[in-house]
């Protein structure tokens, strides 16, 4: 079999595999969501289904499934169904331009090269931060769609909320992006060889910090969860969509989680790479999956700990805070890096 | 960098602070209100009467002009019961178990309200050790009503852990109250006369460890919130209600003690054994939801400290006056002695000797001054009883209060009020 | 029962605070025959005033810096179907806070009579009118929003009368009428 064909196929099996796994990942990570919920607050969360109620999740699933799919009468019909996927499916197509393992050369399967990346892309950064403004488009357009007022404050709201962080989202990583000489994930990832002190989220300190304060509000979190406010607006933007289709929003939320702490993780701690040379015999992806739990603990914890700020106190946050800490820090990194070489 | 302690600095430059005066605060409410054009596009969102955080069926229409609150028209009424019409019919020992409903929360306070009415009416005295009592049991209404209050206020700000963190709490209070009464939630234990049991063995122990146990979570609590950055930002200046407009629209309780009134009706118009325990009232001088927090968290500690000294001077005797025509008969006689037995039937279906005339008592619930107006036609039923709960006004004072604030204020706003529409509605 | 002399003996021990008694002396003073009757029972005093009067006494009440009666604690509605000329009664509770009083003024009202509404006063006085006027029919003149407040919109009857059953006169029916209207 020649190269190209075992390309292919690898490709075929990576695009395939991918989708798969982050969606396993996604249900469990809907029930641990529970359950840290049900421990922070001093109560145990599910348990009756499957071991430690881990197939939670499933029994879900199946209820969703089972429930009448409702849209109002009034609603825009064919935006209505459509708004959930324009969330999701661009978290899908960043999973695809970001590296999970070693690239080129290194790993080899059956003798064929296997690359640990769907598509190694030039631009993938830009990519990364044009995608995620096409999910802002879903939040508006369901709260839109459904006709109804709460939904329509709550999707707007999150509309201007999502664009304003975007922008402090985009200046911070335009740092690291300095700092590897590249747009491209694999190029991020390989920037940062060696221990952990090479990583970048030590020179970015502030860069990481408002990175990760900006996906929050990305990711319609508390405390920027101004959007879903349960107790200000029933739902904000999903409070027409019941049944598998709300399922399909909390999918997307935590898809876009996954999806989010695996770039953070890509762009200030290494991405695949273990924190100790010495440790590499571990594969690049258990120590990725490792650090992509480990932040999605952390936007857990900060979800059940911290309440939320009021809308004008939050886009003063994102506008006068974070965006020029967030443009200081570029120019800073700039300098530093014209001097030092 | 400090991000959570002390956002506005120590406690002690709080209390130093120069107490604002009328003036001040009305500058400071037209301060926070967010400029805004009639003109422009309003949107009308009702929030009710299905909703997580209206604190029952409470409906409020909102005109909104993007975030900001042009208009509140609110709607009551969801969940009338007809609680005067049904009292009517009923004998004085009767409605006790009505009263309950009222206020489900703090079900005992309305019951000793009432009875404290009656009582009023029939000139009984009630024994000191019921008086004790019931202060003992009131006192623990208020704890579960704050606490609760807390974990609901916190919830709409945003976070549901507090919420469950108090719930636990509460527990504690729930069960003193189950081993007392015999009920969590609407506990019917007063009686004309006094209360229906007496302590049972093991509460004054199980009491004073629930009581020396919740002064330190409600420290914490306050650590926790009073000084978090962004519960300042969010309460602090908002949701600013004057003396004048408390007097106005007749909102009582912790939001008058918040905007500098010092009246507490166990104070100033005493009843049971409140003017025979050593407490403080709790007031604030700046009016807004920050400071009616303090207020609450204040007098969740000095209910500690009531509950304490009753338990500490309990005096020995009856639990219930004993009078033929006008109380009901112990249980325990009722089915042993057939006198005791007629007494009962009698007291019950004929009701028992009330003068002719009327009364107005209010007493201090937790929620603010509830009052009770019974007109008496000389039966054993009342020809008018009127129930002047708090929560009735304070669903009513929400247009001044919310008007030209955003919705998120508001919420907070709604929550430090504290309506239950039990007590609304009636 | 105790005896009539026993009742008495009850009633008397109940003392006005004699500085109500004072304030209400000045009130007394400016209306003088105005207000009908007065009465004093477990230490409350209440005057009896004629409709006309009932919202300048309650101004007077509340302006006059003697008395200061600053809140109304509530204003409720009653119905007395023995009393055939006067069968309605309103009956406000006035506190002071400033002195830390109360002060209970009453008045007669004869079937499909008027009052003055106080909202102007006492903003609170907003929702007990309409209740008022909603579980009585007694309508109050100037109020800005005379609605129903605690039943259904298009209930038919005051609940609170005398004549008007527990049970309803309607009973319990299934509202298919709002079907696809709520």
């Amino acid at each position: 079999m020649s190269d190209p064909i075992a390309q292919l196929i690898f490709l075929i099996i990576k695009a395939i595999l991918l989708p798969v796994i982050i969606v396993m990942m996604v249900a469990f990570i809907i029930f641990f969501e529970r359950k840290f919920a049900g421990f922070f607050q001093g109560r145990v969360g599910p348990t009756y289904l499957g071991p430690w109620g881990s197939f939670q999740s499933f029994g879900d699933i199946f209820k969703l499934l089972s429930k009448e799919d409702l849209i109002p009468d009034k609603a825009d019909k064919p935006v209505f169904r459509m708004a959930p996927y324009l969330i999701f499916i661009p978290a899908f197509l960043v999973m695809a331009v970001l590296p999970f393992g070693p690239v080129g050369g290194e790993a080899n399967l059956f003798g064929y090269r296997f690359d640990y990346v769907i598509a190694n892309f030039d631009a993938a950064l830009v990519l990364f931060l044009a995608v995620g403004a096409i999910s802002v488009y879903g939040v508006v357009l369901a709260g839109w769609s459904s006709n109804s007022n709460f939904s329509l404050i709550g999707g707007l709201r999150a509309g201007a909320q999502m664009v304003s962080y975007e922008l402090a989202m985009g200046f911070s990583v335009v740092g690291v992006m300095l700092m590897a000489n590249s747009m491209s994930f694999v190029d991020i990832v390989n920037g940062q060889a060696g221990n952990f002190w090479n990583w970048y989220f030590i020179p970015q300190v502030v860069g990481g910090v408002i990175f990760f304060i900006a996906t929050l509000a990305e990711l319609n979190r508390t405390p920027f969860d101004l959007a879903e406010a349960e107790q200000e607006l029933v739902a904000g933007y999903l409070t027409e969509y019941s049944g598998m289709r709300w399922g399909l929003f909390l999918f997307a939320e935590y898809v876009n989680m996954v999806v989010i702490s695996a770039i953070m993780s890509t762009l200030y701690f290494g991405g695949w790479r273990a924190p100790l040379e010495v440790l590499d015999f571990i594969p690049g992806p258990i120590w990725l999956f490792i650090k992509i739990a480990a932040f999605i603990f952390l936007y857990m914890w900060i979800r059940w700990t911290i309440f939320r700020y009021r809308y004008n106190q939050l886009m003063s946050i994102g506008w006068k805070v974070l965006l020029p800490l967030s443009i200081l820090n570029l120019a800073v990194t700039a300098v530093v890096i014209a001097i030092v070489g | 960098m400090p991000l959570l302690a002390d956002a506005h600095g120590p406690d002690e430059a709080r209390e130093e602070a120069p107490r604002p005066t009328l003036e001040e605060l009305k500058a400071r409410k037209a301060r926070s209100r967010q400029p805004f054009e009639v003109g422009s596009e309003v949107i009308t969102v009702s929030m009710g009467p299905q909703h997580p955080s209206m604190h029952g069926v409470y409906r409020a229409e909102l005109d909104l002009d993007g975030e900001i609150i042009v208009d509140v028209r609110p709607e009551v009424g969801n969940l009338h019961r007809g609680v005067e019409k049904l009292c009517e019919e009923r004998t004085y020992h009767q409605i006790i178990p009505i009263t309950d409903r009222l206020d489900y929360i703090a079900g005992f306070a309305m019951n000793h309200g009432y009875c404290e009415a009656v009582e009023k009416l029939m000139d009984l005295e009630v024994p000191a050790r019921g008086r004790y009592i019931r202060t003992i049991a009131s006192e623990l209404c208020r704890l579960s009503n704050h606490i609760l209050w807390l974990g609901v206020h916190i919830m709409d700000l945003g976070t549901r852990t507090f919420f469950c963190i108090c719930f636990r709490d509460r527990e504690y209070v729930l069960d003193l109250l189950e081993m007392l009464t015999g009920a969590r939630l609407t506990h019917s234990f007063a009686r004309l006369g006094g209360v229906a049991k007496d302590l049972p063995d093991g509460f004054e122990h199980r009491c004073r460890k629930a009581i020396e146990f919740l002064p330190k979570r409600v420290a914490e609590y306050e650590r926790i919130i009073k000084h978090n950055r962004i519960y300042y930002k969010r309460a602090k200046n908002v949701g600013i209600f004057t003396s004048e407009d408390c007097f106005a629209w007749r909102v009582t309780g912790p939001a008058l003690r918040a905007a500098g009134v010092p009246r507490d009706l166990r104070k100033d118009d005493p009843y049971a054994a409140y003017d025979e325990v050593d407490f403080e009232v709790a007031v604030e001088y700046n009016a807004d939801v920050y400071d009616r927090f303090l207020v609450r968290m204040k007098e969740i500690r000095e209910s500690c400290k009531i509950i304490e000294q009753c338990l500490d001077n309990m005096p020995a005797g009856p639990f219930v006056a004993r009078d033929i025509t006008r109380t009901l008969p112990l249980k325990s006689d009722v089915m042993r002695d057939s006198a005791s037995m007629i007494q009962d039937f009698y007291q019950v279906f004929k009701g028992p000797a009330v003068p002719k005339g009327e009364v107005y008592r209010a007493t201090e619930a937790p929620k603010g001054e509830m009052g009770v107006y019974i007109r008496s036609e000389g039966a054993g039923r009342p020809a008018r009883i009127r129930f002047t709960t708090p929560s009735f006004y304070h669903g009513q004072a929400l247009p001044p209060l919310v008007r030209g604030e955003m919705v998120s204020d508001m919420v907070a706003i709604f929550a430090s009020i504290d309506v239950v529409l039990g007590d609304c509605d009636r | 029962m105790p005896s009539r002399g026993e009742w008495e003996a009850i009633v008397t021990s109940w003392i006005v605070d004699p500085a109500l008694v004072k304030q209400c002396g000045e009130l007394e003073e400016h209306f003088g025959e105005r207000l009908n009757e007065r009465t004093e029972f477990r230490g409350e005093i209440t005057y009896l005033v004629r409709p006309i009067d009932w919202y300048e006494v309650l101004r007077f009440c509340k302006e006059t810096a003697g008395l200061a009666f600053d809140q109304l604690d509530c204003l409720l509605g009653d119905h007395l179907p023995e009393r055939s000329s006067a069968p309605f009664e309103v009956v406000a509770h006035l506190v002071s806070h400033t002195y830390g009083r109360r002060l209970r003024v009453k008045t007669s009202l004869a079937e499909g009579e008027e009052l003055a509404s106080v909202t102007g006063l006492w903003p609170s006085a907003g929702f007990d009118e309409r209740e008022t006027w909603e579980m009585f029919g007694i309508v109050f003149a100037g109020h800005p929003n005379l609605r129903r407040l605690l039943t259904v919109e298009d209930f038919e009857g005051h609940p609170l009368r005398k004549d008007f059953p527990l049970a309803g006169i309607v009973g319990g029916r299934v509202r298919t009428d709002l079907r696809g209207k709520i």
